[in-house]
């Protein structure tokens, strides 16, 4: 689990492939490409996030949910958001 | 001024879903409206996008920006909305882990639901997992009857099986990783980090 903040709260986890993973945290978006052995940040400068979730039909299509409830949507795997709401 | 004043309303709604339902009066809380999100999940053919929160279950279609408040059984109304796991192989089966009511399932992708609880030790459900290969199911439930246990039935009938990662769980997922014992991986994400456990219990 390299990579990932250490004694953080994980809030979210979503999971496509299998081994690609995200998760969501109050620090920001994390993914590994490597079922979870290691973690890069990704997503800017997104933080206090509650969830994550990945479109089953468009795999690259990533949202985000901040704990207060607004959403941003990635259509390429996480590297650029669009806030929704 | 009136006149001005309603212009003003009435561009607000328009750039606001949220305002929107509560100028429809389908939804009334302030901010965004959800307060607390807890869990996010994708219908298995990508089109509806679920929200939990604390002020229950959302829905929103097609990659639109209105979101409709998901009617739930009137036995479990005020739904604290922990988990959302769609079945990934029917679109219409969706489940949902909340923090008094348990388990409930939709068979009719979300129009109606019914809580699914017989054999949990406790209704404070934080996570579902659903095998892909399968369809066996894995709730966690916290405080009482603590643990994670096991529905091969689509949540007819629950077994408990472990007692779970303990502390403060956020959810439950089945990642397709065999075990090389027979089983996939559960991973958790907990307040201790992102943890993970073979599910042949």
């Amino acid at each position: 689990m390299g990579g990932l903040p250490t004694n953080r709260t994980v809030n979210g986890f979503a999971v496509v492939d299998p081994k690609i993973m995200y998760v969501a945290m109050r620090d920001g978006l994390f993914k590994s490409t490597d079922a979870g052995e290691t973690w890069k940040r990704t997503g800017g400068e997104l933080k206090n996030l509650a969830a994550v979730a990945i479109n089953p039909k468009k795999p690259n299509e990533v949202y985000v949910a901040t704990m207060d409830g607004k959403i941003y949507m990635s259509a390429d795997a996480g590297m650029k958001w669009k806030k929704q709401q | 001024m009136k006149r001005r004043l309603y212009l003003g309303v009435l561009i607000a709604v328009a750039f606001n879903p949220v305002l929107l339902f509560a100028a429809q009066g389908n939804y009334t809380t302030g901010g965004t409206g959800f307060e607390h999100v807890h869990a996010l999940g994708i219908d298995a053919d990508g089109r509806t996008l679920f929200l939990g929160a604390h002020t229950g279950l959302f829905r929103r279609e097609n990659g639109g920006r209105s979101w409709q408040k998901v009617a739930l059984p009137a036995s479990a109304s005020h739904l604290d909305v922990m988990a959302i796991t769609p079945d990934p192989k029917n679109s219409k089966t969706i489940y949902i882990g909340a923090h008094e009511a348990g388990v409930l399932k939709s068979a009719d992708g979300g129009v109606t639901w019914k809580e699914i609880n017989s054999g949990l030790g406790g209704v404070d459900v934080h996570g579902i997992a659903i095998d892909p290969n399968d369809g066996k199911l894995h709730a966690l439930v916290r405080d009482k009857g603590e643990g994670i246990y096991r529905s091969t039935n689509g949540g007819g009938k629950w077994i408990r099986v472990d007692d779970g990662p303990g502390g403060e769980v956020k959810g439950l997922y089945s990642v397709n990783i065999s075990t090389g014992m027979g089983g996939i991986f559960l991973y958790a994400p907990t307040a201790e980090g992102l943890k993970r456990n073979p599910d042949c219990f």
